[in-house]
């Protein structure tokens, strides 16, 4: 994607999630938090007051659905691009950074003490995207067979821990009464896939990154 | 990864030519020319046999196996 695309959709979502919060507020200030709360939708009448959240809500939809085509779109013509199959993509080290986001996981207990929603422990995964500050010190790298090579034992090693971990977990509490309750089992269990998956993103970029360049420090020319 | 002694080294300066020329040459990196000099990597039969066209030597003079 180009950078003028980018800085569209960063404004574009930036706006929505003003008008979002906007419309919130009012919901919660004049509207009784009409749509901001759980609602049953088999009795929902519309009032004008509504409008806010409505336009809100669409505005939000028609953006995520605008932001899926542009990386569905930016994807298909990255892959026509000649340089794909030579080079490794253009990865920013920075995006590492979003593995911080793994730990919005943490709010799965919260989430479900509350209204017992477990869904949170999902974000467990974005701990994967630490990955990114590996992929992207190796970013529009050169992929020659040892480079192919790497990638291949590297990946190899980062899903037999993984799914080593998966194997574990799975014999540990497919008993189902391990913590004295299912629900806590399959929330464990869901927790426990969550971080080993996020493991395998990452390992495969960490280990590609030491099987690469690991020893290259004291590299001579001649 | 099976032992084995890597001459290219040699063979490439007598060659008159760089590790950035020799990895041009055969399609790779300087860093796998590197880890091929220093015997820590096992390269493949096309690799090897384009290394051995570009130095104009034989394959069996540039990577002795024990």
């Amino acid at each position: 994607m180009q950078r003028k695309t980018v800085r569209g959709f960063v404004a574009a979502g930036l706006g929505c999630t003003g008008l979002m919060a906007a419309a919130v507020w009012y919901s919660v200030t004049y509207n009784e938090s009409r749509l901001v709360e759980p609602m049953d939708f088999s009795t929902y009448v519309f009032r004008p007051q509504d409008l806010p959240m409505i336009l809100g809500i669409l505005a939000v939809a028609a953006y995520a659905l605008c932001l899926a085509a542009a990386v569905v779109r930016a994807a298909f013509r990255a892959r026509r691009d000649p340089d794909s199959a030579v080079y490794t993509r253009r990865v920013d080290p920075r995006l590492g950074w979003l593995g911080l986001l793994g730990f919005l996981g943490f709010g799965g207990f919260w989430t479900y003490s509350v209204d017992k929603s477990v869904f949170p422990f999902l974000f467990f995964l974005f701990f994967g995207f630490f990955g990114f500050f590996y992929e992207g010190r190796l970013s529009h790298t050169f992929m020659d067979e040892r480079f192919r090579e790497n990638r291949m034992r590297a990946q190899l090693s980062a899903s037999r821990i993984a799914l080593g971990i998966i194997f574990l977990v799975t014999v540990l509490l497919g008993r189902g009464r391990l913590l004295g309750n299912l629900e806590y089992t399959f929330i464990a269990y869901l927790a426990a896939v969550s971080l080993a998956l996020a493991l395998w993103l990452f390992l495969s970029e960490y280990l590609l990154y030491h099987y690469d360049r690991d020893g290259d420090g004291g590299e001579s020319e001649d | 990864m099976p032992d084995f002694t890597c001459k290219l080294k040699q063979y490439r300066q007598a060659r008159g030519l760089t590790q950035e020329q020799l990895a041009a040459l055969v399609g790779v990196r300087r860093e796998t020319i590197m880890r091929l000099e220093k015997a820590q990597y096992n390269p493949s039969l096309k690799l090897a046999v384009d290394i051995s066209r570009a130095v104009g030597s034989p394959i069996e003079d540039i990577f002795l196996f024990d």
